[in-house]
């Protein structure tokens, strides 16, 4: 009755597994043992350089995943903003929102990192602005809008007869949608959010151009120094693909237990 | 039953959708206390005029006002007046999220400010009152339709309305269910609430009704007692819809 089939298909994000993905025969499993033993094999037979480079990448790790904490964080901000915007019965909201994401989208991130960085560093209150900063104010700006789509679905997807009901008790506009529609649009949220996360962190590699150390910058540096591309790119491709793979089964647990009203 | 307080007032009402008349020139005063039963074919504008008491739906032309306050006026606070109007929904409506009694204390705790304990026993005693005080800690996923839309009833009556709207309150629900949730109806017109149901279920609408009223396009086409209505119906197309119905 208040299930509306809803599949939001926004980023592209590694691919949530399903709940019944829990063989060792499924392709989440195969990747995510075969990354681990590819790497703990090249480790072992050889130490230098695949140790060396193992141990030079942690603290783009750790750059990577502030990049893309940030981001999400503000665009997840954005992007209930945007999301409601969309769905406002106020005209200019409206607009302001949808001419917003309209924009975003029709621009490439790469250029809007590069737009922010460095051309808007023409301006005097931008011109001091740290790379990480600029990084992170970039990519959550493009993927508030993918965001705003997320959250205008999901609250969508909520059937009209829960605000009805809401609001027919007294409740008002504002309360409605965060007491009763929000809550529950959490859970068709929820997975395209765990999406875009994944698919924000695999982007945040397009700011190693500003000069921002993450995975993919220390891998180059530690190539450009010692020649070893073909060791140090490999070394950063498996790290991603690992980080990408538990993030993955981490959203696809948590979207299980999201949906315990309905099953207990 | 005669008192002369109307404590709804419904006067000349229009309604349209796009070109069609869902309501024309509709007026209906409801007494404090009075059930009133509105029946008719799909379409004939009994649930949108329903809608339109508490302002789900709005008014193109007319007035409406509850216990003195015109719902439509934008002076009025009408998440205020809603507080006095219980609805009960032909889907239940239940809040999927909350367990039952969790429902049933949510408006009384964020709109009235009851502290907690004294919602929770409320809560308790109006599931008690609809038979199912040991379904209070499930989700309304595990209930069965009748015993949601019992919940419903309650979770309204939680707010102490002091006129309750139902919506087809039996159309979804299974045959064997739908006698359940009229006896609490029943139950709750044999305590003077004031009543205005939508439904197709004429045993209710004998026993219960102190006024049947039949509309048909958008129009009131008849009313009055059951007895008058159900045994003597004037209209013709009163007549027709009867002796399609039982």
């Amino acid at each position: 009755m208040m299930k509306k089939a809803v599949s939001i298909h926004v980023g592209d994000g590694a691919a949530i597994p399903s709940k019944k993905d829990r063989g060792l025969l499924s392709a989440w499993w195969i990747s995510f043992i075969g990354a681990l033993a590819v790497i703990i094999y090249l480790c072992l037979t050889r130490p230098d350089p695949y140790l060396d480079i193992l141990k030079f990448l942690p603290d783009g790790i750790l750059v990577t995943f502030q990049v893309t904490v940030y981001s999400i964080f503000l665009a997840l901000i954005l992007g209930l903003i945007t999301g409601l915007g969309r769905l406002s019965r106020n005209k200019a909201f409206n607009l302001v929102a949808s001419t917003y994401v309209e924009i975003v989208r029709g621009i490439p991130l790469l250029v809007q990192l590069f737009y922010i960085y460095y051309a808007l560093g023409k301006f005097s209150i931008f011109s001091d602005l740290p790379p990480l900063a600029a990084a992170v104010i970039a990519m959550a700006i493009c993927y508030g809008a993918y965001m705003g789509e997320v959250f205008r679905a999901g609250i969508d997807s909520i059937d009209n007869g829960q605000t009805e009901a809401a609001r027919s008790l007294g409740f008002n506009r504002f309360q409605t949608m965060f007491l009763v529609i929000l809550p529950q649009a959490w859970r068709t949220i929820l997975p395209p959010v765990g999406n875009e996360f994944i698919a924000l962190l695999k982007d945040s590699s397009l700011v190693s151009i500003l000069a921002v150390a993450d995975i993919l910058r220390r891998g180059r540096e530690f190539a450009s120094e010692s020649f070893y591309y073909f060791e140090a790119f490999t070394m950063v491709a498996l790290v991603y693909l690992i980080i990408t793979l538990v993030l993955s089964k981490a959203v696809s647990h948590m979207e299980h237990k999201l949906n315990y009203y309905e099953r207990n | 039953m005669n008192e002369t307080n109307p404590i709804i007032c419904i006067e000349n009402v229009y309604k349209y959708f796009g070109t069609l008349k869902a309501l024309d020139n509709i007026s209906l005063d409801v007494n404090q206390g009075e059930k009133v039963v509105i029946i008719g074919p799909s379409g004939s504008g009994k649930s949108t005029l329903l809608r339109s008491i508490n302002r789900l739906e709005s008014i193109n032309q007319g007035r409406i006002s509850v216990d003195g306050l015109d719902v439509n006026a934008p002076e009025n606070n009408i998440n205020a007046i809603r507080q006095e109007l219980g609805m009960v929904f032909q889907n239940f409506n239940l809040f999927p999220h909350k367990t039952v009694l969790q429902n049933l204390t949510m408006a009384p705790m964020r709109l009235k400010k009851i502290p907690a304990a004294e919602a929770e026993k409320t809560g308790m005693s109006l599931l008690t009152k609809v038979g199912i005080p040991d379904k209070a800690h499930v989700y309304p996923a595990m209930l069965s339709g009748g015993q949601q839309q019992r919940v419903a009833i309650a979770r309204a009556l939680a707010m102490n309305p002091k006129i309750m709207l139902f919506d087809e309150p039996t159309s979804a629900l299974d045959p064997e269910m739908i006698g359940e949730v009229l006896d609490v109806m029943v139950k709750l017109a044999r305590e003077g609430m004031t009543m205005v149901v939508v439904t197709h279920e004429m045993g209710f609408a004998k026993e219960v009704a102190d006024r049947v009223i039949f509309m048909d396009g958008g129009l009131i086409v008849e009313q009055g007692t059951p007895e008058h209505f159900f045994e003597n119906p004037e209209h013709p197309r009163t007549k027709q819809f009867l002796s399609q119905i039982l």
